[in-house]
């Protein structure tokens, strides 16, 4: 599913990444973690092709993303559900329409974008808030939008930046167990984070970032 | 899609708020110009060409003795040509019949105080010989022919027309440059939303959709308004000169004018969208 060979990146010749190569597997719960600064999000958007790598291949379900036309990436990221770190939430937009886009997007029946972003709501608990603006949600709710507009498509690949930064541990639970509920379905989940407990309560197979380089690849935390 | 594009077509156009409204205005007021112009050009050429059909061409001749010889002379030169000679009793009487309230003055005046002429209707093309063989007989003093008027209003109209249509250029320019700095200012305050729209994979129709649809949508309504104030002054003008007339096409075409202009527009607004890595 994803395919990293010698990949390097670096922002006005500060090095972000350096000769990462990996890959995960269709299927795979993988967490990508590290402190602050590790790359953790540069690689994260190399993976949904925010960026292009300076050297090496990044292979994402199927697709080389060096090379795509425009058209080829909004393709592909119709295939893919990214939780944003900062939400990403469109401001002019209410819940529903933040949702129902990206199935607009699918072309999905009217009838069946208002069902699924219900269904979608309702998981995430926020069925009562769906006429309501970003502006008007508290950062929690603002992030389990972000995640259900990720998960609502139903994607090969979903690609999560820190989805529990806002959340409350029973809040943060529910989330993992709903993406690990995802993963048992078949779709692949790679969760950035930090947060070390989050690993240890659910562990999966871990990749941990240094400097921009990949230190380790393991099972849960790092002993 | 076509209900995400109304929706966003309908933010767009309220966002734009009253600089839409000057873009809206402006292009009416380029195109009811711009087509009150050519409307005229084309009246004023569509008469010039009804009466261009034929010439007329007054000779004033030295004697009146002279007037039925040349007369005679001028029908076997040129066939086609109608020639009426007027004496000086029917050159007073048609002086009076213009002028009425000279007629007591004229009455009193000797018959020699007025010129005989030769009145001659002739095909256009054959105008110009015509004119020529008449200067060059000794009993014409002067010969007058209508082409002169009829070439400089034809002359006028053709600098009208252009001077109309350099105006309306330049308006229409005027209204291209406010386009684009609508779609601009609209495009630089989205800046944030199209980067997430690009994220969660909009496709770029879907996102220049709306903002070429703002840009036509103010270019259609400017031509609309424009037609609409064309026809109304259109009436007007007809009021007071009953014959004057619009050619239909020109008052449709200035919607889809309108909308081309703002398409335009908001093409080259949409330069200054940010692209794809």
């Amino acid at each position: 599913m994803i395919l990293l060979e010698d990949v390097v990146k670096s922002y006005n010749g500060r090095p972000a990444l350096r000769g990462i190569t990996t890959s995960v597997e269709a299927g795979e719960f993988v967490f990508l973690t590290g402190a602050s600064g590790a790359g953790k999000s540069t690689l994260l958007r190399l993976l949904y092709r925010a960026e292009l790598p300076d050297q090496g291949r990044v292979r994402v379900a199927g697709s080389d993303l060096v090379g795509m036309s425009r058209h080829q990436v909004a393709l592909f990221r119709r295939r893919l559900g990214v939780v944003f770190q900062d939400f990403k939430l469109l401001r002019r937009r209410t819940v529903g329409e933040n949702i129902s886009f990206v199935l607009s997007l699918l072309n999905v029946s009217e009838r069946e974008q208002q069902r699924l972003v219900y269904l979608t709501l309702k998981q995430m608990g926020l069925q009562h808030r769906l006429g309501a603006y970003p502006d008007e949600l508290s950062g929690g709710e603002q992030q389990r939008v972000a995640v259900a507009r990720a998960l609502v498509c139903q994607p090969e690949l979903i690609l999560a930046d820190e989805p529990t930064g806002n959340l409350d541990p029973e809040r943060s639970h529910e989330l993992m167990e709903l993406l690990k509920q995802i993963n048992y379905q078949g779709t692949t989940v790679l969760v950035a984070t930090h947060d070390r407990s989050l690993i240890a309560s659910h562990p999966a197979r871990t990749l941990t970032l240094e400097r921009g380089r990949l230190v380790r690849d393991g099972w849960g935390v790092a002993p | 899609m076509n209900r995400h594009f109304a929706r966003e077509l309908r933010r767009q156009l309220r966002e734009s708020g009253a600089v839409g409204g000057v873009a809206i205005l402006l292009m009416a007021v380029a195109t009811s110009w711009g087509g009150a112009l050519l409307a005229a050009r084309q009246w004023l050429q569509g008469q010039l060409l009804a009466q261009g059909r034929e010439a007329s061409i007054v000779a004033v001749l030295a004697s009146p003795a002279e007037s039925e010889p040349l007369r005679q002379a001028l029908l076997a030169a040129f066939p086609q040509a109608a020639a009426t000679a007027l004496p000086p009793a029917a050159v007073r009487k048609q002086i009076a019949s213009w002028f009425p309230e000279v007629a007591t003055m004229l009455a009193g005046l000797p018959e020699t105080s007025f010129p005989a002429l030769l009145q001659v209707v002739v095909r256009t093309d054959d105008e110009p010989r015509l004119s020529a063989w008449l200067v060059a007989r000794p009993e014409v003093t002067v010969a007058q022919s209508s082409r002169i008027w009829q070439r400089q209003l034809g002359e006028f109209a053709s600098r009208l027309g252009w001077v109309g249509s350099a105006a309306a250029a330049v308006l229409l320019g005027g209204c291209l440059v406010v386009v684009l700095l609508v779609i601009r200012l609209l495009v630089l305050s989205h800046a944030d939303e199209i980067a997430i729209m690009r994220l969660i994979g909009a496709h770029e129709a879907a996102i220049r959709g709306p903002y070429l649809g703002c840009g036509v949508t103010f270019g259609l309504a400017g031509g609309a308004l424009g037609a609409v104030v064309l026809a109304a002054l259109v009436l007007l003008v007809q009021s007071l000169v009953p014959t004057f007339a619009l050619d239909p096409r020109l008052l449709l075409s200035l919607p889809p004018i309108g909308a081309a202009v703002g398409l335009a527009g908001a093409l080259l607004g949409l330069v200054s969208l940010p692209r794809e890595p």
